[in-house]
């Protein structure tokens, strides 16, 4: 690098429009940090190993940018490795300008050996993603901004006077590239907190701060006891965002990808994750720099969520994309605005404390009732209680006749009420308070809980465990299956069911992370066995989460798209975990098998093992 | 604008119904109760109207047990100003007239506007209180309301005729109209107003017993039973006789 000296003219510019532009970028990005703190909650310091962990596998390797979408990933991958080399390249630029370089020539020089390799993969990166951004124009993209044109503009042009200024330059030709380099970066800095790709700043914290649990639904206490004030300040609480939730907003880089996924979308509905549950909320925080403001989200499409939480599973920056809950409780709690099949719901919920309004179970009534002597209580849920769906009864009996075999001992409780978990997901917590109040001393003596419903066993514990301290432990049953094969308690053999398949309920696999149990289960017992395309954490919701199993009208096909790829699947049989799946596949799959076609069979995991279990003569 | 809703409880439609071994009535302690259906569409129709003039009084009025103060506390939750509650054993009770001059005698002096009730009850289903009543009390009344309007010292309501066919008929107020399910979107309590019924007042009337014209003779479930006929003969024998029999014995063509 030739050694051209600045004139202190050219030092006064170059010192203002860095101080400019470094300003205007602090300043913006210290207005949005102060919403952010203005939100409920904290955030969270806790498990530090694991979020420092998070952080270098989905921001250093990427690994949730290019998961689902791998080219355009590690075209993006290109860009960001080449931002870090170029970390370097740039403070040496600036110091150079004010006239002490870090580098000496000769390392400027040996660094640009590395440099310029970087600079081409960088404008490889960037080209195929403006490509992709401006000529094929996927959807869920959105509409093309003039800023996403800029910053691409902005990054070759970086890349191009870099490599520029490494070759051998008059002292003019290289100053114009010297200041054409250096206005990019200065109008870069300018633009950045200006627009989605301020997620080059936010995207790191967002990922370290993202919270544990699956769903992040805060829980909503109500004290109907409490005074005037204390109800006030919860309603308020109830329009306000949570830090965490301030800067998911802020970090969203409109990739889409929670559009792609969301299973409302996918079948026809309105509901648009990205601009629903994120966009819609950026512009009114920043125009009242305050956090009540969940009460804009689109009532419609807040109903039609699955709460499946794909969109969040899928987000390569860290949002907890999901608000239904949000919405749906300031419409039930605060507007008493409730669709009717809803209202009948919960009506059956208080006043019978089941989803049907039904007075006795046939099924409860034939099995054997808890007492404390004995391993697990058998929590059975309204859906196989009141038989939704009366093929499941014969899972649930399926089950009972693997602990039998296994000799665990078991019991039903007789005043077993719904978990509540529809009244959770669609927003009544008074009615959920109840249920939950009712449920847990129902389960005060329990030591071990287990139950063929993902949706209970959710809300029994992690759900609970949000309001009170549980006592319990709760096990899918699922998991207790995989126990007793893995310790030879039963012994299954592998039966020809055809090719088998698994379709993974979203409560189990992303609320609950359990998708080996199942798979271990199944493995066991067929011999066939195949994974669908969207499988485990990425699987597609059968369209009854949320509550939505009760809605009676749907406009679009959400019920219908997962049943539509079990069929073009070639399966003979699909084993599911969750009885609501398992219901939502049997009316799903008949109209949908085409004329001539054995329709699929559904069985529950306890199904598939209890046909293909070998007897144990007692010892 | 002072408007009376007539709000009943009766079993819902998955509660049990044991009866009782007098077969006098059914055993109320193991009915599950909730509000009547139409009174719900009645109480909504009542809230929306005081709504759109801004001003104005909705009273929920219940005529039964102790129990039945559940359906007016619910009625108080979505928006009714205060309460009445007319307490009464009604176990076996099933005269519309009777029921309907107790509602009349405690309206005396309440100048009340408007009556609306359900359609009818889903227990009883005589659909005749809320016009007997409204006839006690010198009203105008119609029945089976699909839509209202009010304004101008009048209600319009659209009433539903016989095979597809509407009627727009204009009371002068004071009138009772009786409420069909379905003519609005009932609303659901809020918190606050689950809290702020808590504050609002059910004032309790204790009338004194009535005879009744009419009486329970026997509360018991219909008795059904199979009977299998086997018809034998030519194809068109066969057929010959079903006609007949569905038409001369099961009545069904």
């Amino acid at each position: 690098m030739p050694d051209f000296q600045f004139s202190n003219i050219e030092k006064i510019i170059l010192t203002l429009g860095t101080i400019g532009c470094l300003g205007s970028f602090g300043y913006e990005v210290w207005r949005r940090f102060k919403i952010v703190l203005k939100g409920r909650e904290s955030l969270p310091f806790d498990r530090l190993g694991v979020r420092c962990w998070r952080v270098i596998r989905e921001v250093l390797f990427h690994e949730k940018v290019m998961g689902g979408r791998f080219w355009p990933g590690l075209m993006h991958g290109l860009v960001f490795w080449g931002f870090l080399v170029f970390g370097l390249i740039t403070i040496d630029h600036f110091a150079t300008g004010f006239g002490v370089p870090l580098l000496s020539e000769s390392l400027h020089h040996a660094y640009s050996y590395f440099g310029i390799p970087f600079a081409i993969l960088v404008l490889i990166g960037i080209i195929a993603l403006a490509y992709r951004r401006f000529m094929i124009r996927p959807a869920p993209l959105g509409k093309t901004s003039p800023t996403s044109g800029f910053v691409a503009l902005f990054i070759a042009v970086l890349m191009l006077t870099y490599i520029y200024g490494e070759f051998d330059l008059s002292p003019m030709v290289w100053k114009i590239n010297w200041w054409l380099h250096t206005s990019v970066i200065l109008a870069f800095l300018w633009l950045v907190p200006r627009s989605k790709h301020l997620h080059l700043v936010l995207a790191p914290v967002n990922i370290f701060f993202r919270p544990f649990e699956q769903p992040y639904h805060t829980a909503v206490n109500i004290d109907l006891e409490g005074s005037e004030d204390e109800l006030d300040s919860t309603l308020v609480d109830l329009t306000r965002m949570t830090k965490n939730q301030v800067l998911d907003v802020f970090s969203c880089v409109e990739c889409g990808r929670c559009i792609d996924v969301c299973p409302a979308n996918r079948g026809g509905g309105i509901l648009d994750p990205k601009n629903h549950f994120i966009l819609d909320l950026r512009q009114p925080l920043l125009d009242q720099g305050n956090v009540d403001v969940l009460g804009t989200i689109n009532v419609e499409a807040g109903w039609e969520c699955t709460t499946c939480q794909a969109c969040t599973e899928v987000c390569p920056v860290g949002n907890y994309v999901e608000k239904s809950d949000e919405i749906r409780r300031l419409e039930v709690l605060v507007e008493g605005k409730v669709p009717q099949e809803y209202q009948k719901l919960f009506m059956n919920l208080q006043e019978s404390g089941n989803t049907e309004g039904h007075a006795s179970s046939p099924l409860a009534d034939r099995l054997p009732s808890y007492t404390p002597d004995m391993e697990y209580v058998l929590w059975l849920g309204c859906f196989a209680r009141y038989g939704l769906d009366p093929n499941f009864t014969k899972s649930v009996e399926n089950f009972t006749k693997i602990l039998e075999v296994a000799g665990v001992s078991y019991g039903v409780l007789e005043n077993e009420h719904c978990s509540g978990d529809p009244a959770n997901r669609l927003g009544d917590k008074l009615t959920y308070t109840m249920l939950r109040e009712h449920n847990m001393e129902q389960l005060a003596h329990a030591k071990k809980v287990v139950t063929l419903c993902p949706h209970c066993a959710l809300n029994l514990e992690k759900e609970y465990g949000k309001y009170a301290e549980v006592t319990y432990r709760v096990f899918h049953h699922t998991q207790v299956i995989e126990q007793l094969i893995t310790e030879g308690r039963i012994k299954v053999k592998k039966g020809s069911e055809g090719k088998v398949t698994y379709h993974d309920p979203c409560n189990l696999s992303r609320m609950l992370d359990e998708v080996d149990a199942p798979r271990t289960a199944i493995q066991a017992s067929v011999d066939d066995f195949f994974e669908l395309e969207e499988s485990g954490r990425n699987t597609l919701c059968c369209g009854a989460g949320g509550g939505l199993w009760w809605k009676k009208e749907t406009k679009g096909r959400t019920h219908l798209v997962r049943a539509e790829q079990v069929v073009a699947s070639g399966a003979d049989t699909v084993v599911t975990g969750c009885n609501f799946c398992f219901g939502m596949m049997n009316q799903g799959l008949k109209p949908l098998t085409p004329e001539g076609q054995t329709e699929i069979q559904v069985k529950d995991v306890a199904d598939i093992v209890a046909e293909n279990l070998v007897k144990i003569p007692s010892v | 604008m002072k408007i009376a809703v007539l709000v009943k409880q009766v079993p819902g439609t998955e509660s049990p119904l044991p009866i009782q071994s007098n077969q006098n009535w059914v055993d109320e302690g193991a009915v599950a109760y909730v509000m009547n259906e139409s009174d719900n569409y009645a109480l909504e129709e009542a809230l929306q109207i005081r709504e759109a003039n801004d001003e104005g009084e909705v009273v929920a009025v219940s005529l039964g047990p102790d129990r039945s103060q559940k359906v007016i506390r619910e009625a108080l939750a979505k928006g009714a100003d205060r309460g009445i509650h007319i307490q009464l054993d009604t176990a076996g009770m099933i005269d519309p007239l009777v029921t309907a001059s107790y509602f009349a005698d405690t309206f005396k002096d309440e100048n009340f506007d408007l009556i609306f009730t359900g359609l009818q009850s889903d227990d009883l289903g005589m659909g005749q209180t809320g016009i007997i009543l409204g006839e006690l009390l010198g009203m105008s009344t119609a029945s089976m309301a699909m839509a209202t309007e009010v304004g101008g010292g009048k209600i319009k309501v659209k009433r539903e005729l016989e095979a597809g066919w509407f009627q727009w008929v204009s009371l002068s107020l004071p009138a009772s109209v009786s409420i069909q399910s379905g003519l609005n979107v009932p609303r659901y309590p809020s918190l606050k107003g689950i809290m702020g019924a808590k504050k609002k007042e059910i004032k309790v009337v204790t009338p004194s017993v009535a005879n009744q014209s009419q009486s329970v003779e026997k509360v018991y479930v219909p008795q059904s039973d199979k009977q299998t006929v086997m018809i034998e003969g030519s194809v068109e024998q066969i057929v010959g006789k079903l006609v007949e029999t569905f038409r001369n014995e099961i009545k069904v063509l």
